[in-house]
């Protein structure tokens, strides 16, 4: 027997694989992922949101440490912008290309001005340090950062052309990746399932999207995309600690220095750190997001069903039910009852989310039986079956405790008629990075190789080539 | 030894020695590696003590990986670089491959990996592993010439078509994607003259051009055109004639695509889907109510069929529906008669040529002049017969005479004889109990009814007949009278029901004048004979006549009994009702001889003989 591990090659025809060291970048609003082709999890999982110091030079700061020091003046931003597609291209291209260098391909020696960590103590300012790189880059191809990887990279399914032509031209440009090719989030994540076809429905941070996919492609007009998603959540939650009497503080962890026990409901008792120079309020905003986020795994449940949340005597059965217990940072603690339904059903019922002057009610059409409603509803009559067999279900928000039932239960109400079958995959992983997972299928894959966009190609078309062959 | 041999010699093996020996041979080698268990494993073979556990516990050997043959130095990988066949552009990437082995040994490894990397890096693989997933979808072409020839069309251009055909390559046929994302957009190129002509006036152009701006294609649109032009290109490169059977069926399936039909199957597909939860529930409920009402249905007729093999009415589908309605004709006679024939003549061959003299009762040909109904006769009694026939085959020769001899001589034939003497009253005493004491008691009363003596003074065989005739009738008659209490009761139940609704409906009616009228219109459409004026009245008698109806087909039919003659059991379900007619009846019961029809009589006899056989 030939057993195989890490230094034999694998048998010919046993998978179709052919890997040429690919880099996946999987960008979103709340994480970036990056990894080689191939492997199974992504190696480099990179906050999306960056912070920033306003200073002269602007001093920028990527990573997980980094954007969670509160250094004085420090303000967190996201390149992302509210329509899902990025707003900030100057920033996001060093988010990215932090998430590929961090872990990927390394930070190359005397490439100080490249990664952006060092640029504070740089040039004069950010055009000189432009014209300054370019002359670098010209002068010394070797500081690409992917010079010798094809890098694949995902968009959301409503991306415009602007932004694909965008991402092309930052590959090539200024990472000088020899192949660049660009797929959506929706077919990445069915592929990551296994299925070609299907329904994507994937609760991210910032949105929701439906995608039907056919055939491994993207059924345009059936994509469907709405702002309820996990920063809506957490915004349901802010709004329930604001609402609740007395007021429940939200103070995120770097303000606490220490904290003594208190009982349920009682004011914490804590000493709280003081800065010379505060973070800024978009630091802090960040760092509670953190807390919230916490609360999100902990404590929040999607109301399982059947029935809506706010329907007949369910909101009376939720109470009854035993809650769940949070500490905040400072230790304030508190029993949470049926509020924990409560800040997840908008997701699915816009009547029942909680509404204030910020925060608007939700439009009855953004909620996630409508977007899936919507996008069936714009697909071929006889393909709808079929897609509804294979509703893939991924992002973070989906790891909501009960959100597949609820799922479930709303899609066999809308098509009652027809064999709804929902996908999920069990690992938090899987889950989570399901386009990641399924971008590095596809780019460890022989079959693959001939539809790069090579470095010849965009040479000779332009940036448009990619709506001609990313299609 | 011995026991094994018999065993062999019971199951008939050869005995012979070697057999034996080469199992002992071979039980005997796995004992030896037993003797060689070292440590724990020999402390517990100890205690198995003489006698080996019956499952033979080996000790695998240590299963440890195979230990990594050295095979030398490390084998080296290198990125190599290979071009893809299915590109065009050359584009070169890397993949990890075994350094090629071809190195000459020598003594110093750093050179000659340099000498390697110099070698891969000059050499660039051409891999055509994957060429073989790069397939381009096969799409009909067509020349400038063919397209305005033969496929012009008033709402496609020529830019849409070429635009149409584009798509369809991309996405290889997937009209679902095609349909996703056909986004035709009319350049005004293709109406370069119209603008031309008036170079300043774009929108005047835009007005003139020979189509109309964009309209949305459905999918049933864009599969017409295209296959419209396929079928038009195939017809032209090969003719209809020449087409061999699948090119031919691939033809048929183009030119009859209708987007009509498949529009509307599409709106049906869809609209079956997007049924809401009642109704897929209502459907399944209809379902497994239809299952409900099949299974109900089957019982009831299982119900019927009982109640009518209890009555032994004709059962409806032998022969034609009714007994005697079938011999009318010529040529069923014959047929019968023909068939009667040649079952009497098997009798006589089986019995041995004997009776051939006149006194016999047989069949002979003159018997076809007979009437129907003594032509009836002769089947029933041979079919009896015939079924006797079947039991005593080999008998001995039974001399027969003529009826009017039997009669005159006191002479009666009987199939079976019971030992013993019996008294001809003990017999008609005998009929007169029933298996229950409340049915022997009716038998009674409605024996007594008929002024019938307890004791009949001479009881004759004919007499005994007769009045065996008379007690089958009777017990029929209590037969037919329960099942029609028992119609009676659902009657009135049904009439209880029915009243209540129309007092229901009435109210309503009450309520409302239009549905009154509409009743009235629907009622005279019913009964042209009903009278209109009054609603109440109406409606009972509507609920009578529905109550009748339902009596007549559960009782058999009812109508029958006033035209048919012969249908004697009918005629007396009837009588049930009156008790004059069933003194009537009675006398005809028991002056059976002349007057009724000999079909019933004779079916009557049937069942006699069969009884005491039973």
């Amino acid at each position: 027997m030939n057993i195989s591990n890490s230094t034999t090659a694998p048998n010919a025809g046993e998978y179709a694989g052919d890997e040429v060291s690919a880099i996946v970048l999987d960008p979103g609003y709340s994480t970036t992922r990056a990894g080689f082709a191939g492997e199974d999890v992504p190696k480099s999982v990179c906050p999306s949101f960056y912070g920033h110091i306003d200073s002269d030079p602007p001093h920028y700061l990527f990573g997980e440490n980094a954007i969670h020091d509160p250094l004085g003046n420090l303000q967190i931003k996201n390149p992302w912008g509210s329509d899902g597609i990025v707003e900030d291209w100057d920033t996001a291209t060093k988010v990215w290309e932090y998430a590929i260098t961090s872990r990927l391909t390394g930070n190359r020696p005397g490439d100080p001005t490249k990664n952006g960590l060092n640029d504070g103590n740089a040039n004069g300012n950010g055009e000189a340090m432009d014209v300054d790189m370019e002359g670098l880059e010209n002068l010394e191809n070797m500081e690409k950062p992917l010079e010798d990887s094809p890098l694949l990279m995902t968009e959301p399914g409503w991306n415009s052309v602007k932004a694909r032509e965008k991402y092309i031209e930052i590959a090539m440009e200024e990472w000088g990746t020899p192949a660049f090719y660009v797929q959506k989030t929706g077919v990445l994540a069915a592929f990551a399932s296994g299925k070609a076809s299907g329904i994507v429905i994937d609760v991210g941070a910032s949105h929701t999207s439906v995608t039907p996919v056919l055939d491994g492609m993207v059924l345009k007009k059936g994509v469907q995309k709405s702002p309820l998603a996990g920063n809506f959540v957490s915004n349901q939650i802010r709004m329930i600690f604001k609402q609740a009497q007395p007021e429940i503080p939200l103070t995120p962890h770097y303000l606490v220095k220490t904290k003594t026990p208190v009982d349920a409901g009682a004011p914490a008792q804590a000493t709280y750190k003081t800065y010379d120079i505060p973070p800024l309020d978009s630091f802090r905003y960040n760092e509670e997001e953190r807390v919230l986020t916490e609360f999100k795994e902990s404590v929040v449940e999607v109301w399982p069903g059947p029935g809506r949340f706010t329907n007949g005597t369910n909101e009376e059965i939720a109470k009854s039910l035993p809650g769940r217990p949070f500490e905040m940072p400072d230790g304030w603690n508190q029993l949470f009852g049926s509020e924990r339904y409560r800040v997840s059903e908008g997701l699915f019922d816009a009547g029942a989310a909680l509404q204030d002057a910020d925060n608007p009610r939700p439009k009855d059409e953004h909620t996630i039986p409508r977007l899936v409603q919507a996008a069936v509803q714009q697909v071929d009559a006889d393909q709808r079956p079929l897609l509804l067999q294979n509703i893939v279900v991924t992002g973070g928000s989906t790891l909501l405790y009960k959100f597949n039932d609820r799922l479930n239960y709303e899609i066999n109400t809308l098509y009652p008629s027809t064999r709804n079958k929902l996908i999920a995959p069990g690992p938090l992983v899987e889950r989570k990075y399901a386009a990641w997972i399924g971008g590095s299928i596809l780019a460890s894959l022989g079959s693959f190789h001939q539809l790069w966009i090579s470095r010849k190609e965009y040479e000779e078309h332009g940036t448009n080539i990619v709506e001609k062959r990313c299609r | 030894m011995a026991s094994g041999r018999d065993v062999r010699d019971m199951l008939g093996l050869p005995v012979g020695g070697e057999t034996p020996k080469a199992a002992i041979q071979k039980r005997a080698k796995p004992a030896a590696p037993g003797k060689k268990i070292q440590g724990v494993a020999r402390e517990v073979a100890a205690l198995y003590g003489e006698r080996p556990p019956p499952v033979a516990v080996y000790e695998e050997k240590k299963s440890y990986r195979a230990k990594r043959q050295s095979t030398g130095p490390a084998k080296k990988w290198v990125p190599q670089p290979f071009t893809n066949q299915a590109r065009s552009d050359g584009l070169i990437l890397k993949h990890w491959r075994r350094k090629p082995t071809s190195t000459p040994a020598a003594t110093n490894g750093e050179d000659i990996a340099m000498e390697d990397t110099e070698i891969s890096d000059s050499y660039i693989e051409d891999s055509s592993e994957f060429l073989k997933y790069n397939v381009a979808p096969d799409m009909p072409t067509f020349t400038e010439e063919e397209y305005d020839a033969y496929l012009r069309s008033d709402d496609w251009s020529r830019e849409e078509t070429d635009y149409l055909f584009q798509m369809i390559e991309n996405y290889s046929y997937r009209w679902p994607v095609v349909w996703d994302r056909y986004d035709y957009q009319p350049s005004l190129k293709s109406h370069l003259p119209t603008s031309q002509e008036f170079p300043n006036d774009i929108e005047q152009a835009l007005a003139t051009l020979p189509f109309a701006p964009p309209k949305s294609r459905s999918v049933e649109d864009i599969k017409a055109r295209f296959y419209e032009i396929s079928a038009k290109l195939m017809k032209l490169r090969i003719p209809e004639v020449q087409m061999d059977a699948d090119q031919y069926a691939t033809y048929e399936i183009l030119t009859k695509f209708d987007p009509v039909l498949e529009r509307n199957r599409k709106t049906l597909a869809s609209a079956l889907m997007n049924r809401n939860m009642d109704e897929v529930k209502e459907e399944e409920f209809l379902l497994a109510e239809l299952q409900r009402i099949n299974m109900a249905a089957n019982r009831l007729d299982a119900e019927r069929e009982e109640l009518r093999a209890r009555l032994e009415a004709p059962i409806p589908n032998q022969q034609v529906s009714a007994g005697l309605a079938s011999f009318t004709s010529s040529q069923a006679l014959a047929a019968l008669f023909s068939q009667l024939f040649q079952a009497d003549r098997s009798k006589k061959r089986a019995s041995g040529g004997g009776g051939v003299g006149p006194g016999r009762l047989s069949l002979s040909a003159t018997d076809l002049m007979a009437t129907p109904t003594s032509a009836q006769h002769a089947q029933l009694s041979a079919a009896n017969r015939r079924q006797s026939l079947a039991q005593q085959a080999v008998q001995t020769p039974i001399r027969h005479l003529s009826p009017l001899a039997e009669l005159r001589y006191n002479v009666s034939t009987h199939d079976r004889l019971t030992s013993g003497i019996t008294f001809g009253a003990d017999k008609l005493l005998k009929m007169r109990q029933a298996k229950s004491n409340v049915q022997t008691q009716k038998i009674g009363q409605a024996l007594a009814q008929l002024g019938i003596a307890d004791i009949i003074s001479i009881p004759t065989a004919k007499v005994g007949d007769a009045f065996e005739a008379l007690v089958t009738k009777v017990g029929k008659l209590l037969d037919v009278r329960k099942v029609r209490e028992k119609e009676e009761g659902e009657c009135r139940v049904l009439e209880a029901m029915k009243a209540r609704r129309m007092s229901e409906i009435q109210s309503d009616e009450n309520g409302g004048e239009r549905r009154s009228t509409k009743r009235e219109v629907s009622d005279s459409q019913d009964r042209d004979s009903a009278d209109i004026g009054d609603d109440d009245d109406d409606d009972d008698a509507d609920a009578d006549a529905d109550a009748d109806g339902d009596a007549d087909v559960d009782a058999e039919g009812e109508e029958e009994d006033e035209d048919a003659e012969g249908e004697e059991i009918e005629s007396q379900m009837q009588s049930t009702r009156q008790a004059s007619e069933v003194e009537v009846m009675s006398t005809r019961a028991t002056s059976a001889g002349h007057k009724r029809s000999a079909s019933v009589l004779s079916q009557v006899s049937t069942k006699s003989s069969k009884r005491p056989r039973k």
